[in-house]
């Protein structure tokens, strides 16, 4: 048996060292999502107590269900459920919307000819710097006058015309696959379509995976575009909807606003655990550096 | 393209399709066939919404002509403005009257003045404090729907006996301020236990203190913010903030709970005395039954007692924006919200009182505040002040709050913050004037 | 073209959705437009008026002072978090997520929950120094204070920043390390010399993204600091713009004050890019 070398003894200090600064990073970070939690499962005098208590006398969960009810004592009409699907049906709208369109236009740019590509692309990056609230007067005066205020439409139907960020982000992705498996299709006789699709597409699902969820974690917490556009409170997204259980008349009953929001953070934070490994790759080898 | 692929692509694509079919149908308005449907955009959500419906079924089942839609909507003023614009506007909107000024001026609303005559409804029906600030340049823009008055909620229990009574307690800011100084309590770390009297709770009317003091914001065409009478009513605010420390007061009133919960300052025991509006009756009825308190009208400056029995009047209104399309059932609707028995039950579900000049016996015998008759007298009080009728309002009541803070935190003396005020605000009423006025 | 075919969306989309709004929202700075009756021509009243309008310079001041709080801070903190998770301790995964988790909350939950925890009486963080016998300021309700609440906010939400430049660390060639090891380098002398360099691209572009989000605040004031409260000291660009367009129905002056954002913008980052020409190293040949 191999006697263990001696490691520099800087080099365990060192690992221990990032541990301890890591758990106590860890700690700092999450700490309010603990305390969101906590006052999850508390009854509403034990939330506003001073000092603070962390541990409830009893546990509540009944919290959760009480604050997806539609139409209680405490909040009166608040349907988070509804809120909900709408929330979802704008999410999905806006990654389909996304995946499509700015897939087939980073290839375009990444993998295509055709003339004032480059001066295009770089009119493409610079449109990152234009902030959104130089565009929301005129953009708002478009849909309504295509009589869009009020539903969805605003929110979803600009993601199927692509975006900076994901186009930019995916053709550095499609630069890295080798031109010869695109010749290679050509020679065979496919079409670019077929190339785009059967060849391109299956290699990128790590990039794809980061516009997918850069795309829905936007569209899951904007909170601005349903601002304005959304009217009638039944159509309202989670993002708008929990700011009416905060601004209602009646009052806000902390612990059932932090279990809504538990709930609305829920599905984000599953979806980024299981897929932190792809996104991570996507990230890396798009080449943002570049 | 192989199979798999295919398949893919094809279930994204419908899954999509479906998700913007099932979005499309989210925000359809939903007509009843045969029913000529009135869109109606409210405030209100909870309890008070609740009430407002109950008046809508009575409604919609007393004739079948008409189906009135209630939509709760956040933001509604604004959301209204837009909707107008656009052509496309609720038949009716439930907006404040602070804004009808605004809308009017910016050719926003309808004219109700010939449906109203029509209609029997007239000066006499109502209480004219209710009914004079809905006249705007000659024409009837709105109708009530729940109006309110303000009077100083006092805790029994908190204040000493010789004064715990309406009769007995002090009618002049000065007696008052006097028995802040003797009641409020401090912990023994120097913060706040209880204070007698908080210009900042609950903070509803930052922009309105002057009038107790005889000031006006508005003169006919000038704006008067910064007037003498204004800046003794904001010294008068800041000596509160004097007395008990500005630190201390920021702490304190950090840690109120909300208004419609036990936690609220005043069921707490936070504050012993309180300026609020009709509906506090009511909230006290829900969270804290039991607890002992009275009203009283809020005191008067010693040197001005012909302004006893003063009250800021607030009120809820119905109005017709412009280009409604059913304007005529819009209107048959508000006026049956006018109809005493109707009016009175949803000022009773609401706990307010009632725009009316005549009240039934019936509801103030049921009415939650056990108070509700000096309310009353209140809104019919000679003293009683509603909000100046200038487009500007919204502007000039976001720039008293700034400076109410400027001075509760005390960055600025009353002195600057209402000069800088007027100056600022000046400058829009010119700009206002111009750019909206003289079209 | 096949090319001009699969660009076509955002052909239409920048069109439509950037350059039509941009040319539109310059057009409309010229006018009183209260969005209830049609656009009227005013020249350059609003810019004029934006020139003494003391609430433009208050926002102005707020929304730079933001950035100059968030951006450096929250670039020196996504740095050196990704460094730390970058040496290969145990559990990078758990690490990487819950530094990530804040990104994940929506504006909203995040106004709220912070309301909650800043509160000077009831709120966590004051109950903490309390503990240890500091007495903290009002951090909601004291003007010199409320605006860094948001700073810190942000700083807690540097998780996506951190992810890209874990993935930046990750592209940086082991054996530029080892080199530096060899000649004896320490830690930090390696973070200067090796990593940093390696990683300024990276650090460029986090840089300038940031301060074109920063420039753009908007939810998380608008849900805990009603009207920029207290007194004004949280009242922000984004809000003024947003209070004039659906508040005070003046879209025109609302334009107005869009496009001297955008220069502002334009200009923050023309700066940004400036400065980093002489520090900003490209991996070349």
């Amino acid at each position: 048996m191999a006697k263990a070398l001696p490691g520099r003894p800087n080099k365990v200090a060192k690992t221990a060292l990032t541990h301890l600064v890591l758990v106590l990073l860890s700690v700092a970070f999450v700490t309010p999502l603990l305390w969101m939690l906590s006052t999850a499962v508390k009854p509403i005098t034990e939330t506003m107590t001073s000092p603070p208590r962390w541990i409830p006398s009893h546990v509540l969960w009944s919290n959760f269900p009480d604050a997806v009810k539609f139409n209680s004592k405490e909040l009166g009409y608040i349907p988070f459920l509804v809120y909900a699907r709408n929330s979802l049906i704008v999410t999905v709208l806006s990654v389909g919307g996304a995946l499509i369109s700015n897939s087939l236009v980073a290839y375009s740019f990444a993998r295509l000819k055709w003339p004032g590509k480059d001066l295009f692309f770089g009119a493409t990056l610079a449109t990152m710097m234009i902030p959104f609230p130089v565009l929301m007067v005129p953009t708002f005066a478009l849909f309504k006058w295509l009589g869009w205020v009020g539903t969805f439409r605003p929110l979803w139907v600009p993601m199927f015309f692509g975006s900076a960020f994901s186009i930019f982000l995916l053709r550095q992705f499609f630069r890295t696959i080798p031109m010869e498996l695109s010749e290679a299709a050509k020679i065979d006789g496919c079409s670019e379509l077929r190339i785009f699709i059967d060849v391109i597409l299956p290699l990128s699902k790590p990039a794809l995976a980061v516009v997918a969820l850069f795309t829905f974690m936007g569209a899951w917490n904007d909170f601005l575009g349903p601002l304005i556009y959304l009217v009638d409170q039944t159509s309202f997204t989670l993002s708008l909807g929990l700011q009416a259980y905060q601004t209602q008349h009646g009052g806000t009953p902390w612990n059932l606003l932090m279990a809504a929001s538990c709930l609305t953070i829920a599905p984000v934070v599953v979806v980024f655990f299981l897929a932190q490994r792809f996104f991570i790759q996507g990230i890396a080898t798009s080449g943002l550096k570049g | 393209m192989n199979a798999r692929a295919s398949l893919a692509l094809g279930s994204v694509a419908a899954a999509l399709v479906a998700a913007a079919v099932w979005g499309e149908g989210v925000v359809t308005r939903q007509a009843i066939p045969d029913r000529v449907t009135v869109i109606y955009w409210e405030k209100w959500t909870g309890a008070e919404a609740d009430g407002m419906r109950a008046v809508i079924n009575d409604f919609n089942a007393s004739q079948s002509r008409i189906f009135v839609k209630y939509l709760s909507i956040s933001g509604v003023d604004s959301k209204t403005a837009l909707a107008t614009a656009g052509g496309d506007p609720p038949d009716v909107a439930g907006i404040w009257l602070d804004q009808v000024c605004q809308f009017a001026d910016a050719k926003a609303l309808t004219d109700l003045s010939e449906m109203a005559r029509e209609s029997g409804l007239s000066r006499d029906y109502y209480i004219t404090n209710y009914w004079d600030p809905l006249f705007y340049k000659g024409k009837l823009w709105a109708l009530p729907s729940t109006p309110a008055s303000v009077a100083l909620h006092v805790r029994e229990d908190l204040v000493p006996p010789e004064y715990a009574s309406p009769e007995t307690f002090p009618k002049t800011l000065e007696g008052m301020d006097a028995l802040v100084d003797k009641i409020s309590k401090r912990n023994e770390d120097g913060s706040l236990k209880m204070a007698g009297f908080l210009p900042s709770d609950p903070g509803w009317w930052n922009w309105s203190w002057g009038f107790y003091f005889g000031g006006k914001l508005v003169d006919g065409d000038r704006l008067t913010v910064n007037s003498p009478e204004n800046v003794r009513a904001y010294e008068w605010v800041a000596s509160y903030t004097k007395r008990f420390g500005t630190k201390e007061v920021q702490n304190f009133q950090s840690g109120f709970g909300n208004f419609a919960s036990p936690q609220d300052p005043f069921m707490d025991g936070k504050v012993a005395t309180e300026i609020n509006g009709v509906w506090k009756g009511n909230y006290i009825h829900v969270f804290k039954p039991g607890l002992k308190w009275f009203a009283v009208p809020f005191p008067y400056v010693a040197d001005h007692p012909e302004l006893a029995g003063m009250s800021d009047l607030s009120q809820d209104i119905l109005v017709i924006p412009r280009g409604a399309k059913h304007a005529k059932e819009a209107f048959e609707f508000i006026r049956y919200v006018q109809r005493q028995d109707v009016m009175e039950k949803l000022c009773l579900s609401h706990g307010k009182n009632s725009p009316l000049a005549k009240v039934s016996e019936h509801f103030f015998n049921t009415h939650p505040n056990k108070f509700i008759r000096l309310f009353d007298k209140l809104a019919r009080s000679p003293t009683a002040f509603s909000p100046p009728q200038i487009g500007i309002l919204p502007r000039i009541q976001s720039e008293m709050n700034v400076a109410f803070q400027e001075i509760n935190t005390g960055q600025k003396t009353p002195k600057q913050a209402l000069d800088d005020a007027e100056a600022r605000l000046t400058e829009q009423w010119q700009i206002y004037k111009s750019q909206v006025l003289e079209k | 073209m096949a090319g001009l075919l699969f660009a076509s969306p955002w052909i239409l989309g920048f069109g439509v959705f950037l350059l039509y709004p941009l040319i539109a929202s310059l057009l409309y700075s010229f006018t009183n437009f209260s969005i209830l009756r049609p656009p009227s021509w005013i020249g350059l009243s609003n810019y004029q008026e934006m020139a003494h309008d003391e609430v433009f310079y208050t926002t102005l001041k707020n929304t730079l002072l933001y950035v100059v709080g968030a951006v450096p801070l929250g670039t020196v903190v996504a740095i050196g978090l990704a460094m730390l998770l970058n040496s290969k301790v145990r559990g990078m995964a758990f690490y990487r997520t819950i530094f990530f988790l804040p990104t994940l909350v929506p504006m909203v939950v995040l106004g709220t929950l912070f309301l909650w925890i800043f509160n000077g009486d009831y709120g966590l963080l004051n109950a903490a120094f309390h503990k240890v016998g500091i007495t903290a300021p009002n951090w909601l309700g004291d003007p010199a204070w409320a605006k860094w609440t948001l700073v810190l906010i942000s700083v807690w939400g540097c998780g996506q920043a951190m992810v890209i430049y874990l993935a930046g660390l990750q592209n940086v060639p082991v054996s530029l390390y080892e080199a530096a090891d060899l000649d004896g380098a320490k830690t930090w002398a390696k973070t200067r010399h090796v990593t940093l360099p390696m990683l300024s691209p990276v650090i460029l572009f986090n840089v300038i993204m940031g301060i074109i989000g920063s420039l753009q605040i908007f939810a998380v004031p608008y849900v805990m600091f009603p009207d920029g409260a207290p007194a004004r000291s949280t009242y922000f660009f984004s809000s003024y713009l947003f209070d004039n367009a659906f508040k005070n129905q003046r879209m025109g002056y609302a334009s107005a004050l869009g496009w001297v954002m955008f220069l502002i913008t334009l200009g923050l980052t023309i700066l940004a890019m400036r400065i980093s020409e002489r520090h900003v190293h490209y991996e070349g040949g």
